[in-house]
C-alpha cells in the first residue's frame, strides 16, 4: 500500500516538475517547439499522402498490366468474359505462352519463375483447372464468390505478385469459373520500400533541422524583447529615466516598446506629481509651524511688555488658523482622492445652492465691496450631490473674491443648454496667464509663484473643485483674459429626472 | 556681526530678525532671491541665511552666484525640504550648513556661532591681551572681572576683537555692526568707541583700542 502511495506521489511530483519546466521554457524554445510540432504533423501527413499516391499509381499500373494480359488471353482464346463455354478454349492460349501444363511436370520441383506473368484457371469450387507452367507446384490464391474483377496482392515463394481475378460468365450470365492472372511486383516493391525508407529517415532529420533553425530565427526575432527586459530591469520607482530603445522595424515589438515608454512617461509624471505634492504639503505645513515655534521661542527668551506679548500671540493665532484650514483642505482632498466616493445625488436647485454659498461668503465679499450678480433661470435643477456642489461653488467664488479688485462684480450665469445645464462664474479680476490655465487645478499650484501668504491661499481649493467635479461627472473649464477677468464654467451631466428635494433656504 | 536673511515668509523673517537682533547681530532682510542677491553682492556680511524656496531667484541659485563671485561668507540654508538628496544638493551648491524647518531658535543661534567661529578657535570665547569676551553669553571680562556693556558696545568690541591686529576701517565697522537701515554717518562710531574706552579703562584694560588716524581703529594682541 505504502509503496503504491509513494509511487503515486513520485508520479505527481514528476508531473509537477515537468509542468514547472514547461512553464519556465523560454519563449524562443516554445516557439520552436510549437512550430516543429505543427510542421512535423503536416510533414507526416504530406509524406503519407505522397506515399499512398505513389503506391496507388503503382498498383494502377499493375492493374493495367494484368488487364492487358487478360485481353491478350481473351483475344487468343477468341472469347470474352461473357460467353464462357469451356475451360478447354484457354488451353491453347496458355500453351501459346509456351507454358505447357504437361511440360511443367518436368520442372515441378523447381521454383516458380517469378519474373513472368502467371495464369490460372479455376472453377467455381476453387479447383484449379489449368495453370501456367511457371507456377510449378504453387497455386495462385483464389477468392471465391467474387462477381466482379478484383485486384489484390499476394505472395508466391516469398515474392510479392499482383493478382487479377476475373469471373467468367456463360451466355446466361452465370459464373462458370475464374481466370486468375498475376504479374510480379519485385521492382515496384523495391521502389516503394525505398520511398518509404527515404520518408522515414528524412522525417526526423528534417524535424530536427527545423527545430534548430526555428530556434535560431525565433531567438533572433525576439532579441528586442531581451532589450526590453534589460531596460525594464533597470527601472525602479526611484529611477524612471531609462526608456526602451525603439526597434527599427515598426512591428508589434515597436508598439510594445512604445507603449511601455508611454507608460513609463505617465508613471514618471505621476511619481513626480506625488513627490511635488509631498514637498509642497511639507513646505506648507512646516512653514506656519516654524513661524509659530520660532516666534514663541524668541518671545519667551526675555521678559517683555504686555502689548508685545499680545501682538505676538495674535500673530501666532493667525498662523495657527491658517494651518488649521490647510489641514482641513488637505484632509478633504485626501478623503476625496483615497477612495471611490459615491456622490449622494439628488435634484438640486442651482439657485438655492448659489444663494447658500453667496450668503456664506457675504462677509468677505463685503470687505472688498464686491457684489454678486446672479443671472439666468431661477428654477434650473441639476442632479448632483448638494454638499459637494456647495464646496465647489464656495471654493470657486472665494477664489473669485480673492483675486477681484475692490468694488467689482462677480457674475454667475445659469443657462439651460440643449442637453445640459451650464453654470459660469465670471470675475473682473487680474486674470490668469494663458500658459498657466491648465495648471490651476493642480494641487498646491498658485499662479502667483511667490507662495507668500498675502492672498491667503494654498493652491488646494481648485484641486478640490476638480476632484469633486470628476466624482460627479461635472465638466469644469476655465477661461481667462488678463486684467479683464476669469470665467469658470461648470457643465452638469444631462440630468436624470429626479424630483427636486426642497432645500433649506438660508436667509441673510 | 552683520547677517543677511533671505526669506519670503514674513513670519519667519520677522522672528529671526527680532531674535537675532536681541543677540546683538545686525540683521538685514530680503524677501526674494533677486533682492537678496543684490544685498549679498553689495554688502560685506558675516553670515547669510537663505531659504530654499523663494521667489525670483531660488535659494540654491543665490548661493551659487555668491560662491561664483568668489565670496567665502558662511551660508546657511533654512528650508522645509528635508530629504537626504535635498540636504546633499544644498551643501553641494556651496552652503556651509543646513537647518530644517521647523527648527529651535537656540539651535539656529548655536549653529550661527559655529559658523562665525575662527578656524583655530576651539570654543566661542575670544580674547585680546587681558580682555576676554564670550559672544554666546554676552559676557566681557577684563582681567577676569566682568564688565557691563550695552548691546551695541558689545557688538563693536566683538567685531574689533574678531579682527584683532587688523585695522578696522570706519566703513567696515558700520557695515558689520550696524544694519542697512543705519545712515552712513560714521561719527556714531566715535561716540561708542569713547564709551568703550571709558569702561575698559575703569576695568583696568586701558589703551587697548588704538586710533589709526583717518582710517579707523585697531585692537592689538600685545
Amino acid at each position: 500500500m505504502n509503496t503504491m502511495k509513494t509511487d503515486a506521489k513520485d508520479a505527481l511530483r514528476n508531473t509537477s516538475i515537468l509542468l514547472k519546466k514547461w512553464s519556465r521554457m523560454s519563449l524562443r524554445n516554445r516557439i520552436a517547439f510549437y512550430y516543429t510540432i505543427a510542421t512535423a504533423f503536416l510533414l507526416a501527413l504530406i509524406f503519407t499522402i505522397l506515399f499512398f499516391m505513389v503506391e496507388s499509381m503503382v498498383y494502377k499500373q499493375f492493374d493495367d498490366e494484368v488487364n492487358n494480359e487478360v485481353s491478350e488471353i481473351f483475344a487468343d482464346a477468341h472469347v470474352t468474359s461473357h460467353d464462357f463455354t469451356s475451360f478447354s478454349r484457354f488451353t491453347n492460349c496458355i500453351d501459346d505462352k509456351e507454358i505447357n501444363f504437361n511440360e511443367t511436370k518436368h520442372e515441378e520441383k523447381g521454383p516458380a519463375k517469378i519474373d513472368t506473368e502467371f495464369i490460372q484457371l479455376v472453377n467455381t469450387q476453387g479447383q484449379v483447372i489449368n495453370k501456367s507452367v511457371n507456377l510449378a507446384r504453387n497455386v495462385l490464391i483464389f477468392k471465391p464468390r467474387e462477381t466482379k474483377t478484383i485486384y489484390f496482392n499476394s505472395t508466391i515463394n516469398n515474392s510479392t505478385i499482383h493478382q487479377g481475378q476475373l469471373p467468367l460468365f456463360n451466355r446466361d450470365g452465370i459464373i462458370k469459373g475464374y481466370l486468375i492472372v498475376a504479374v510480379p511486383m519485385k521492382k515496384a516493391i523495391i521502389v516503394l520500400n525505398d520511398l518509404q525508407n527515404v520518408f522515414l529517415f528524412s522525417f526526423p532529420g528534417i524535424i530536427l533541422t527545423l527545430f534548430v533553425l526555428t530556434r535560431l530565427i525565433a531567438g533572433k526575432s525576439i532579441r528586442p524583447i531581451e532589450k526590453v527586459i534589460t531596460t525594464a530591469e533597470k527601472i525602479t520607482h526611484t529611477n524612471l529615466i531609462h526608456r526602451i530603445e525603439l526597434p527599427y522595424h515598426q512591428d508589434e515589438l515597436y508598439r510594445l516598446s512604445a507603449t511601455i515608454n508611454t507608460l513609463l512617461d505617465r508613471m514618471q509624471e505621476a511619481f513626480q506629481r506625488e513627490k511635488q505634492f509631498t514637498a509642497d504639503a511639507s513646505h506648507e505645513l512646516k512653514t506656519p509651524l516654524a513661524v509659530v515655534k520660532g516666534t514663541l521661542e524668541v518671545l519667551v527668551r526675555k521678559p517683555r511688555e504686555k502689548e508685545h506679548y499680545e501682538t505676538k500671540i495674535q500673530f501666532c493665532l493667525k498662523e495657527l488658523n491658517r494651518m488649521a484650514s490647510l489641514i482641513d483642505q488637505l484632509l478633504m482632498l485626501a478623503r476625496y482622492e483615497s477612495k471611490k466616493m459615491n456622490p449622494h445625488r439628488e435634484g438640486v436647485m442651482l439657485s438655492v445652492a448659489l444663494e447658500t454659498v453667496t450668503v456664506r461668503l457675504f462677509p468677505i465679499a463685503l470687505e472688498k465691496e464686491i457684489k454678486f450678480n446672479i443671472e439666468g433661470q431661477e428654477k434650473a435643477t441639476v442632479t448632483t450631490d448638494p454638499a459637494m456642489l456647495e464646496i465647489m461653488l464656495e471654493n470657486i467664488l472665494s477664489n473669485a473674491i480673492k483675486y477681484s479688485p475692490a468694488r467689482s462684480v462677480i457674475t454667475i450665469t445659469v443657462e439651460q443648454k440643449e442637453k445640459y445645464m451650464m453654470c459660469s462664474i465670471t470675475d473682473q479680476g487680474i486674470g490668469i496667464p494663458e500658459e498657466k490655465l491648465t495648471a490651476v487645478f493642480e494641487r498646491f499650484y498658485r499662479v502667483d509663484e511667490s507662495r507668500n501668504s498675502s492672498t491667503g491661499g494654498f493652491g488646494l481649493g481648485l484641486s478640490i473643485v476638480k476632484r469633486l467635479a470628476d466624482l460627479q461627472q461635472i465638466k469644469i473649464s476655465v477661461n481667462s483674459v488678463k486684467n479683464i477677468g476669469t470665467t469658470f464654467t461648470l457643465i452638469f451631466p444631462s440630468s436624470i429626472p429626479v424630483n427636486p428635494v426642497p432645500q433649506k433656504r438660508v436667509t441673510a | 556681526m552683520r547677517l543677511l536673511i533671505i526669506e519670503d515668509e514674513h513670519g519667519i523673517a520677522g522672528f529671526l530678525k527680532d531674535g537675532l537682533e536681541e543677540e546683538y547681530f545686525a540683521v538685514d532682510i530680503a524677501y526674494d532671491g533677486k533682492n537678496g542677491l543684490d544685498l549679498a553682492m553689495t554688502n560685506d556680511y558675516d553670515l547669510i541665511i537663505i531659504d530654499w524656496m523663494i521667489p525670483a531667484i531660488s535659494g540654491i541659485e543665490v548661493c551659487r552666484q555668491i560662491r561664483k563671485a568668489g565670496s567665502a561668507v558662511p551660508i546657511m540654508f533654512l528650508t522645509a525640504k528635508d530629504t537626504l538628496e535635498d540636504v546633499l544638493f544644498g551643501l553641494d551648491a556651496g552652503a556651509n550648513d543646513y537647518i530644517k524647518k521647523p527648527f529651535a531658535f537656540e539651535e539656529l543661534l548655536a549653529r550661527i556661532r559655529v559658523q562665525l567661529r575662527n578656524k583655530n578657535q576651539s570654543d566661542d570665547s575670544l580674547s585680546a591681551g587681558p580682555l576676554e569676551i564670550n559672544p554666546a553669553t554676552h559676557q566681557a571680562f577684563c582681567n577676569s572681572s566682568e564688565m557691563t556693556l550695552t548691546p551695541k558696545e558689545f557688538s563693536l568690541l566683538e567685531y574689533l576683537i574678531r579682527n584683532k591686529d587688523k585695522v578696522c576701517t570706519r566703513s567696515r565697522i558700520i557695515e558689520h555692526v550696524w544694519d542697512i537701515h543705519f545712515d552712513s554717518d560714521t561719527s556714531v562710531i566715535d561716540v561708542y568707541i569713547t564709551f568703550l574706552r571709558r569702561k575698559l579703562e575703569n576695568a583696568g584694560c586701558g589703551n587697548l583700542i588704538q586710533t589709526i588716524r583717518g582710517v579707523g581703529y585697531i585692537i592689538r594682541e600685545s
